[in-house]
C-alpha cells in the first residue's frame, strides 16, 4: 500500500500482504485491504476462501505467517494489546458458555474487558432491550435459538463500546427474519460511527454493505463499493421464467450471444452480450423451441456480480 | 500488565458456577471421594479372612484329627468340607468351593509317634493370587506353630529324648503386623486414597476445563480481552486447588471419624507434602491441557497419566516392592508414589520430617520441573 499517513489514519483497518498457511493449505495468501472508518465492509466468498482466517488475524487471535495489519491504529503483530481494547470480535462458532445465563455470559466477558459495574448494568440493559432480548436474561445461553445466540454474542461484543467490529459469518445458520434483524442492528451501529467488517457467504447481505471484497482461494480478487462491482458485469442480465426452468436453462445455454446461464431459485439467469434487443431475442428463440418462456432484462445484483467474477477468475 | 483481582475473581466465580450447574462434575468432585472411601472400606477388601478350605485326612488318626482341627480353630481358614482324592480337590478348586486344600497322608500318626518327620501337603489355588499368597502364609505360620507344640509334647512323652526341653516348647513364631495391627486394609488404604482423589480433582478437572475453553471458542474471546495468561491460569487453577483440599478434608475426616484412621505423625509434614503434590498435579493438568486437542482427549489423557498411575503405580493398591523392576522404575515418573509414602508414613507410622524428607525433596524437584514444563508448553499453546 502506498498511501499517505493521513489517509492511513482515517482507515479503521489497513492490511498489507497478510499470509497464513495451515500445513500445505494457504488459507490467506497475500491479502492487502483498506477499510475506511464508518464503513460496513463485507468480506464475501465461498466456504474455504480464507475469510475466517483473515478476520481472525485482524482480531489478533491468530498470528500471520508474514505481513501485518494496522487495526484501530496499532499493529496486530507488534501491539495486539493496543488493538484488542478497541475492537469487538465475534467468531463464526458460538463462543459463549452454554451453561451460564445470558446475563452471566455478558457480565463475565465485560469484567474481563474491564468494564466497570455501573456501565455493565446500564449497557447490558440497553443493548438487550434494543435487541429484543430483555426477557431472556436469565435463560441459559445454550438454550437460546440460533438467532438469539448471535444477538447474545453481538451484545457481549458491544459491551465495551468497540470502534471496530470484526464479525465472522454472524448470520450463517440463522433464520431469515433474524438475519434481517441482525443487519438492521449493524446499520444502526454504523450510523453511530462503528466500523463493521463482516464476513458472509450470503450475496444478498453484500447489498447492505458500503464496501465489499470478494475473496477466493486466500486472495481478494475484487473490491469496491457494491455499485462498482456490479458495474464490472459486462452485457445484460436477463431473468427467464419458464414452466420447466431446467429445460429453459438447457436451451438458453447454447444460444448465440449468451455468455453464461445458471439456475437461481426457479428462474434462469442469463448473462448476455450487451445488446438492448437481447431479452426479446432470447425469448423468441426459446418460444421457437416450444418453451413458454418470458425473458426480461434486470438490474445486475451482487449475486450476479459474484457469479460472474467467480467464473471470470476460474 | 498488572494482574487484576477482579478478572481472577470473575474466573473463579465462573468455574464454581459451571461446577454447581453440572451435576455430573459436582458428583465427581464431591461424591466420588466418599463413594470410593466406602467402597474401599467395605466392599473391596484386600483382607483375606475365612479362606475356604477342604481337608483330605487319609490317616484318620487321633493325631491327624488334632492337626486338622487347627485349621477350623482360627479365623483365617473356614473348613468347607472333606475330600477323598486329588480329584475331589481339583473339582472343589474349579467350582470355587475351596482355595486351600490340606492333605494329611496315611502314616501321619505313626511317623509322629516315632519322632520322625510327618509330611502334610497344603495345596493353594493360584488362580486368586492375593488369597493364594495370604493362604500360603497363614498355612505356613500354622504349621510352624503346630510343629513346635507337637515336638515339645513328643519330647515330654518320650523318656530319654535328649533335647534341651525348656527351649523347644517356647519356640513359637509370633507374627505381628505393625502399624495396622488388625491388618484392616481400609485403614491402610485411606491415606493412599487421599492421593488418588487429589490427582483426579487437580489433574483431570483442570485439564478438561482448560481445554473446554478452547473447544467452546471462549478462549478466543479471552484472547481479545486484556486477560493475561497468568490471570487465566491462576483463575482456572485456584478453584480446583481449593476443591482438592476440601476433598482431602472429607476423606481424612470420614477416615478418622468412621474408620478409626489414626493420625500418628505431623500435620505440618502432611500439609507440606500435599501442597507440593497439588502443585505438581496442577502442572500435569496444565501440560495435558496444552497438548490435547479436545476435552475428550484431555479426559482420557488425564486418566492415563493421573488416575491409573496413582492407582496402580503408587503403591496405593499394589506394593511397589513386588513389581517387576521396569515397572518399579516407571513409578518414579509420577508424583503419587512419593505422596502415598508420605501420607501413609504420617498417618500410620507417625512419620515426621526426618522420616520422609527424601520423599519431600523428590516431590519438590518434581513440582519445580513440572511447573517449568507446564509454563513453557502452556505459554506456547496460548500464544496467538
Amino acid at each position: 500500500m502506498t498511501d499517505s499517513p493521513a489517509q492511513q489514519a482515517s482507515d479503521a483497518v489497513v492490511a498489507s500482504e497478510l499470509r497464513r498457511s495451515f500445513g500445505a493449505v494457504k488459507a490467506v495468501d497475500g491479502v492487502s485491504l483498506r477499510v475506511p472508518r464508518g464503513a460496513i465492509f463485507g468480506l464475501l466468498g465461498p466456504d474455504g476462501a480464507g475469510k475466517s482466517t483473515l478476520i481472525r488475524m485482524l482480531a489478533t487471535v491468530l498470528a500471520p505467517d508474514s505481513g501485518d495489519a494496522t487495526v484501530a491504529g496499532a499493529s496486530v503483530t507488534k501491539r495486539p494489546d493496543a488493538v484488542t481494547p478497541r475492537i469487538g470480535y465475534m467468531s463464526q462458532q458460538f463462543c459463549m458458555y452454554p451453561d451460564l445465563t445470558v446475563a452471566e455470559n455478558i457480565d463475565f466477558f465485560a469484567v474481563l474487558r474491564g468494564v466497570d459495574k455501573p456501565t455493565r448494568k446500564r449497557r447490558a440493559a440497553e443493548l438487550l432491550a434494543s435487541m429484543g432480548m430483555a426477557q431472556f436474561t436469565r435463560r441459559a445461553a445454550g438454550r437460546l435459538s440460533g438467532g438469539m445466540k448471535q444477538k447474545l454474542m453481538l451484545t457481549s461484543t458491544l459491551m465495551h463500546s468497540p470502534e471496530i467490529l470484526l464479525l465472522d459469518e454472524p448470520t450463517t445458520g440463522v433464520d431469515p427474519v433474524s438475519r434481517r434483524e441482525f443487519w438492521t442492528i449493524l446499520a444502526e451501529l454504523q450510523r453511530a460511527g462503528t466500523t463493521v467488517v463482516v464476513a458472509t457467504p450470503y450475496m444478498d447481505e453484500a447489498e447492505r454493505c458500503s464496501h465489499v471484497a470478494f475473496m477466493l482461494s486466500g486472495q481478494i480478487t475484487h473490491h469496491g463499493t457494491p455499485a462498482e462491482l456490479k458495474a464490472l458485469i459486462p452485457g445484460v442480465l436477463i431473468e427467464v421464467d419458464a414452466p420447466d426452468p431446467r429445460q429453459a436453462l438447457a436451451a438458453a445455454s447454447g444460444a448465440p450471444g449468451v455468455r453464461s446461464a445458471h439456475l437461481l431459485g426457479d428462474h434462469v439467469r442469463v448473462l448476455s452480450d450487451a445488446d438492448a434487443q437481447a431479452p426479446e431475442r432470447l425469448q423468441a428463440l426459446l418460444r421457437a423451441q416450444g418453451i413458454e418462456a418470458t425473458a426480461l432484462a434486470i438490474e445486475p445484483d451482487m449475486e450476479a456480480a459474484f457469479s460472474y467474477l467467480a467464473e471470470a477468475a476460474s | 500488565m498488572r494482574a487484576s483481582a477482579a478478572r481472577i475473581a470473575a474466573l473463579v466465580r465462573k468455574e464454581f458456577t459451571h461446577l454447581f450447574r453440572d451435576p455430573r462434575s459436582l458428583a465427581l468432585v464431591l461424591l466420588l471421594p466418599v463413594v470410593e472411601l466406602l467402597l474401599f472400606a467395605w466392599a473391596i477388601s484386600f483382607d483375606v479372612r475365612e479362606v475356604p478350605t477342604i481337608i483330605w485326612d487319609a490317616d484318620g488318626s487321633a493325631a491327624s484329627r488334632a492337626y486338622v482341627q487347627q485349621y477350623a480353630a482360627g479365623g483365617f481358614f473356614t473348613v468347607k468340607g472333606s475330600a477323598d482324592s486329588y480329584d475331589d480337590i481339583d473339582k472343589a478348586f474349579e467350582r470355587g468351593q475351596a482355595r486351600v486344600a490340606v492333605v494329611v497322608p496315611a502314616g501321619f500318626q505313626r511317623a509322629q509317634d516315632a519322632g520322625l518327620r510327618a509330611d502334610v501337603q497344603v495345596l493353594v489355588d493360584g488362580g486368586e493370587p492375593t488369597s493364594a499368597r495370604m493362604g500360603e502364609a497363614y498355612a505356613l505360620a500354622l504349621n510352624q506353630r503346630y510343629n513346635a507344640t507337637s515336638f515339645a509334647s513328643w519330647v515330654a512323652r518320650t523318656p530319654g529324648a535328649s533335647v534341651d526341653a525348656p527351649t523347644t516348647g517356647v519356640l513359637e513364631p509370633r507374627v505381628r503386623t505393625w502399624y495396622n495391627p488388625d491388618r484392616l486394609s481400609s485403614v491402610f488404604l485411606i491415606p493412599g486414597l487421599v492421593v488418588v482423589i487429589i490427582m483426579i480433582v487437580t489433574v483431570q478437572q483442570t485439564a478438561v476445563t482448560i481445554v473446554r475453553e478452547r473447544d467452546q471458542h471462549t478462549a478466543e474471546q479471552m484472547l481479545v480481552s486484556p486477560l493475561s495468561h497468568t490471570e487465566l491460569v491462576v483463575g482456572k487453577l485456584l478453584p480446583w486447588t481449593v476443591l482438592a483440599f476440601v476433598d482431602m478434608a472429607i476423606v481424612v475426616g470420614l477416615g478418622m471419624g468412621l474408620f478409626e484412621l489414626p493420625m500418628r505423625g505431623s500435620w505440618a509434614v502432611l500439609a507440606a507434602g500435599s501442597v507440593l503434590f497439588v502443585f505438581a498435579s496442577l502442572a500435569i493438568g496444565l501440560i495435558i491441557s496444552s497438548v490435547t486437542p479436545s476435552p475428550e482427549t484431555a479426559n482420557i489423557a488425564a486418566i492415563m497419566v493421573a488416575f491409573l498411575p496413582s492407582f496402580l503405580l503408587s503403591g496405593f493398591a499394589f506394593p511397589i516392592a513386588s513389581m517387576p523392576p521396569v515397572l518399579q522404575a516407571v513409578t518414579y515418573a509420577f508424583p503419587a508414589r512419593e505422596m502415598v509414602t508420605i501420607s501413609r508414613g504420617v498417618f500410620l507410622k507417625g512419620a515426621g520430617l526426618a522420616d520422609v524428607w527424601t520423599e519431600l525433596l523428590q516431590l519438590t524437584a518434581y513440582a519445580v520441573v513440572a511447573v517449568g514444563v507446564a509454563v513453557r508448553l502452556y505459554g506456547r499453546r496460548a500464544r496467538r
